[in-house]
């Protein structure tokens, strides 16, 4: 379970501030598929980052599974990532140095995983890249790499999933396939998914929905 | 974290990541350990040629023959022994023959370093001797052939003995150095000397003991013989043997030291930059990597292995080609160099890696460790800024760690401080100008073309960015420029030192009648040469009215000694006044000219009196004026000058020197023959080793210097690398948006070539203060501005950086934007 209370992000912006977040408080049950819509510059990211950890509030907090994140520091923050948290992102954020394997095996390595190469593997046949485990992100199409990164992000089993974005570089056809793949393994895996998009009809396949207007919640649940 | 360093550098290495930082540390520890290394071998070959002046490694100097022990000593450490006596004596031949001649009785295996050389005729063709004369034989300088009226195979005496004339002394290795009051030389064999009983105790005899051997055996039986040397005896090294070629090699020494030091702080700088870069790069990966659970010790743990292995690989590398450049050098130069040269050791390729681990631990790591404190909210929002903050502390820590190699590469604060305070100016003077010039360029922006418009843009949104990499530019520019200039004033100062025509041969002992014919024979022969300076032998006697202690055994500082006088009334040509003032024409006060270092010898200064004897008189003179001399112009030079008057008195002889052709040489016969009375010094062999020596050393500062230029071009290719990415990026922009490619490099032209001339400018100005300290105040010459070094600061500035930085960026007129895009 996530809960968001009172969450404000402020930020300084010439001699004044900038209020990103406005005091936002919501709260997502276990298992369930959630939507972060609202226009561009509305805050969907911002909320986003702090819902999982990655950044810090101005005030206001953010209880995970019965953790308050924000009152931890950064690296209590990223163990606690590295343990609950899987994250798909719109620029799929793929190391260039590293082959499709090597990117899932990361978050394995780091969880001090010692078959990280076989659970890799099996993520990545999951996926449909069976035969491409040796590739670089650059040899591979936006939606390969979008695949790749969806493997890596449900390799270490998280319990809270959360998305950027996830079709956001993609041409329809593949950003549906890419959707279908992340709500099937959503389901598989028993997972928390938090989604940010704009695009309506992907939002529509979550069982609930924020919307956010200049920094504030305006509709959800 | 189980994911190894190793693999993480692995992977690097796959994807390209690693190349700078790799090339960088590797260079930096090649041209350190390749130059150290380099260094260390010439400086032990061009001593072992020095050495050859000396005939010896080392040798001692006494009125005594050495103790035996001594001998024994150097047998056991295998070391070769030799013995030289010199004496002046008269030379007998027939019954009108009779000269005073300068007799040197050499043992068996005379000499230990350097050649002998010999002819069969008087002034003949000049061959090695692989050994002094055989007992019972003596060689004679050749002109002593016309004056004894001898021909090679007649006898001579010397004292009680008599012995067959087997060949022509012509050169011995040395005889350099003081030749003044040395009557031709007569070589014979020590065995004879008891059989001429010419030397008795009290007699005036110069015994040399000469020692040779490997030089760390040579340098253990010195320390072991220097605390047994009593008065009077005295260990010479090869600086003593040849003053003029010492300074000439310490010159090269220090411009070699300098140009490894500059080599440090460049491979310092692209070690910095490159580090900057690669962790700048690595900013993404860490946010990815925290996304996921990597801790901030985690990130540390990773990258502090990362550096280690890096370091450890780089250094392997970097010495090992190190030891490939210096062998590359010894070829290249190996037929130019008259000895092997000895190995180098182990302590360049220390420096090597000390230089890997400082520039690592002071370079690499403070940006590699701010990695940790990388935000994971970058994995959101990539236009975060990135971490920057501790930037000036790095620079603190870079400089510190800079000079501190400098210092202990160079073992030098005079060059460490030269060059710091260059860099310094350099870098000061650069932050000010540039920030103000590149906010300045707006309003000049606005009204130029679109290419200008477009440049000048782009100069002004990075302008702390553009500040600091002109500032990078200035700096490697300035110790390129530092290199130039010194390398070229010193090879200048050998040549003008030696020019063509330097004089080679002395004439000494001409009496006052004989000057007129002096003069107009070697006018006649259209033979180049000094003025006649006039000569009185004196001895100084006290300082202040002060009696000096009399004891000859006392080589150093004041005691009473015999000299050398001239008188002049103009300051003589070659010398300069340091102090004082000099004396009115025609005057006729009791007054007189130091050189520097004969006054720093005997203490004395401006104002002092000194007593002195000419003959049997005695009187007194104030020193008003001391001078500097140079010594190495083989002109007469004088310790001490007196007004014409005051010594005007006493029975003068006069001297000149002038300059033979070889083919000219046959001169001398007819000279002497004229002037029998006239002594000749022939100093043409001299000249030409110190020639010699002169152009191998150029030589090697000439590949020294491109050495170093390399590792300049590296920085500089280093610097352009840093602003690339965003470089290609906003170009690539434009290209999208349908720029012409004249229009997208026109605009990379202008904007790097402006960064060039900002940075030649900067450079320029702090190589000129660089130069100065280390002209005056390291290598001891007369500092003289580089007009020439501005346009080819400023104007080479602007053409290297500009090419280089289009030639980094030319893909992106090449490639498709959106290619490019990608890649960023």
């Amino acid at each position: 379970m996530i809960k968001a209370e009172n969450l404000q992000k402020r930020v300084p912006m010439g001699g004044s501030e900038l209020e990103i977040l406005k005091g936002i408080t919501l709260e997502i049950k276990s298992g369930e598929s959630v939507a972060i819509i609202g226009a561009s510059g509305s805050g969907k990211s911002t909320l986003l980052g702090l819902l999982a950890g990655l950044d810090e509030a101005s005030a206001g907090r953010v209880v995970i599974n019965g953790t308050d994140i924000t009152a931890l520091d950064e690296d209590q923050r990223a163990v606690f990532r590295g343990q609950h948290v899987g994250f798909v992102f719109q620029s799929f954020q793929l190391l260039p140095a590293l082959t499709a394997l090597e990117n899932v095996m990361l978050p394995l390595e780091l969880q001090g995983q010692g078959d990280a190469l076989a659970q890799a593997q099996a993520f990545l046949e999951r996926v449909g890249l069976a035969g491409r485990i040796q590739h670089y992100p650059r040899q591979m199409s936006g939606g390969e790499q979008q695949r790749v990164a969806i493997a890596r992000a449900f390799a270490n089993n998280p319990s809270i999933l959360f998305a950027d974005e996830p079709t956001g570089n993609l041409d329809t056809a593949t950003g549906g396939h890419i959707v279908d793949l992340l709500f099937e393994l959503n389901r598989e895996q028993n997972t928390t998914l938090v989604l940010v998009t704009h695009d309506l009809s992907l939002a529509e396949r979550c069982q609930h929905r924020f919307r956010l207007a200049a920094g504030a919640l305006v509709d959800g649940g | 974290m189980s994911m190894t360093a190793t693999r993480m550098l692995a992977r690097d290495w796959r994807g390209g990541e690693l190349g700078v930082l790799v090339a960088a540390l590797v260079l930096a520890v090649a041209v350190v350990s390749g130059i150290s290394a380099f260094t260390t071998r010439l400086q032990s070959a061009l001593a072992q040629e020095s050495h050859r002046f000396l005939a010896a490694d080392r040798v001692v100097r006494s009125g005594s023959e050495a103790p035996l022990a001594w001998l024994e000593e150097a047998g056991r450490r295998g070391l070769d022994t030799a013995q030289v006596l010199t004496f002046p004596s008269m030379v007998y031949a027939g019954e009108e023959g009779m000269v005073l001649a300068s007799v040197k009785a050499v043992s068996s295996r005379y000499p230990l370093r350097g050649e002998l050389r010999y002819s069969e005729q008087p002034f003949g063709q000049v061959q090695v001797a692989t050994g002094g004369p055989a007992a019972g034989t003596v060689w004679l300088d050749s002109r002593l052939f016309p004056l004894l009226g001898v021909d090679i195979g007649d006898t001579v005496s010397v004292g009680e003995a008599s012995f067959r004339i087997a060949a022509a002394a012509r050169t011995e290795p040395d005889q350099g150095g003081s030749f003044l009051g040395l009557g031709p030389r007569v070589l014979m064999h020590y065995d004879d000397i008891a059989a001429t009983a010419v030397v008795q105790p009290g007699s005036r005899v110069e015994y040399r003991q000469l020692f040779a051997g490997e030089p760390p055996a040579v340098e253990r039986f010195e320390r072991w013989l220097a605390p047994q040397l009593e008065e009077g005896q005295r260990l010479l090294d090869v600086n003593e043997g040849q003053p003029g070629l010492g300074q000439a090699l310490q010159r090269a020494e220090s411009f070699l030291l300098l140009a490894g030091s500059l080599g440090v702080v460049l491979a310092g700088v692209a070690i910095a930059l490159a580090a900057r870069r690669f962790s700048e790069r690595h900013n993404d990966y860490v946010a990815i990597m925290k996304s996921l659970g990597a801790t901030s010790a985690n990130i540390t743990r990773l990258y502090g292995r990362s550096l280690l292995l890096l370091g450890v690989g780089a250094t392997a590398l970097g010495c090992g080609l190190g030891w490939a450049l210096q062998s590359a050098f010894f070829t290249l130069i190996g037929e130019q160099l008259p000895v092997t040269p000895g190995p180098a050791g182990v302590r360049p390729y220390a420096i090597g890696a000390a230089t890997a681990l400082v520039c690592l631990l002071c370079f690499a790591w403070p940006p590699s460790r701010r990695l940790s404190q990388a935000s994971p909210l970058r994995v959101l929002r990539r236009d975060m800024p990135q971490e920057q903050r501790r930037t000036l502390l790095d620079y603190a820590v870079g400089l510190s760690a800079v000079s501190g190699l400098m210092w202990w590469y160079s073992g030098d604060w005079k060059i460490t401080l030269a060059v710091l305070s260059g860099l310094a100016v350099t870098v000061l003077l650069g932050l000010g100008l540039a920030l103000t010039l590149l906010r300045g360029g707006r309003l000049v922006g606005m009204s130029a073309g679109s290419i200008w418009r477009l440049a000048l843009a782009g100069l002004q949104r990075r302008g702390t960015a553009n500040a600091l990499q002109v500032v990078i530019f200035a700096m490697a520019i300035m110790l390129l420029l530092v290199l130039l200039l010194v390398r070229t004033s010193l090879i200048d100062a050998w040549q003008t030192q030696l020019p063509e025509n330097t004089p080679n041969h002395f004439a000494l002992n001409i009496a006052p009648e004989d000057v007129q014919g002096v003069e107009q024979m070697l006018r006649s022969r259209e033979i180049p040469g000094a003025p006649l300076y006039p000569m009185i032998r004196g001895r100084i006697l006290s300082v202040n009215g002060e009696d000096l202690p009399q004891t000859d055994d006392q080589e150093e500082g004041r005691r009473q000694r015999e000299a050398n006088f001239t008188w002049a009334d103009t300051l003589p040509a070659d010398n300069s006044l340091l102090e004082g003032r000099w004396w009115a024409p025609h005057s006729d006060a009791a007054e007189v000219s130091l050189e520097v270092e004969f006054a720093e010898r005997f203490a004395v200064g401006l104002g002092d009196r000194i007593g002195f004897q000419v003959g049997s008189e005695a009187f007194e003179a104030t020193v008003t004026s001391i001078r500097e001399l140079d010594w190495q112009s083989f002109n007469p030079n004088f310790w001490l000058v007196f007004p014409p008057r005051l010594l005007a008195p006493y029975p003068a002889t006069f001297m000149t020197s002038f300059y033979l052709q070889p083919e000219q040489k046959p001169f001398l016969n007819g000279f002497i023959r004229q002037f029998p009375t006239v002594t000749v010094v022939e100093m043409d062999v001299v000249v030409e080793q110190v020639r010699g020596i002169v152009s191998q050393v150029s030589a090697a500062v000439e590949l020294v210097l491109a050495v170093i230029m390399a590792a300049g071009a590296l920085v500089l290719v280093a610097g352009v690398q840093a602003s690339v990415d965003a470089r290609m990026h906003e170009s690539s922009i434009l290209r999208a948006l349908g720029a012409r490619r004249r229009l997208v490099l026109g605009g990379l032209w202008i904007e790097f070539a402006a960064l060039g001339v900002f940075a030649g400018l900067l450079a320029t100005v702090g190589a000129e203060l660089s130069v100065y300290i280390l002209q005056a105040q390291v290598m001891g010459m007369a500092y003289a501005p580089s007009p020439w070094m501005w346009p080819l600061g400023v104007g080479g500035g602007a053409v290297l950086i500009a090419g280089l930085g289009v030639f980094s960026c030319r893909r992106v007129v090449s490639s498709p934007p959106l290619a490019v895009l990608r890649e960023l």
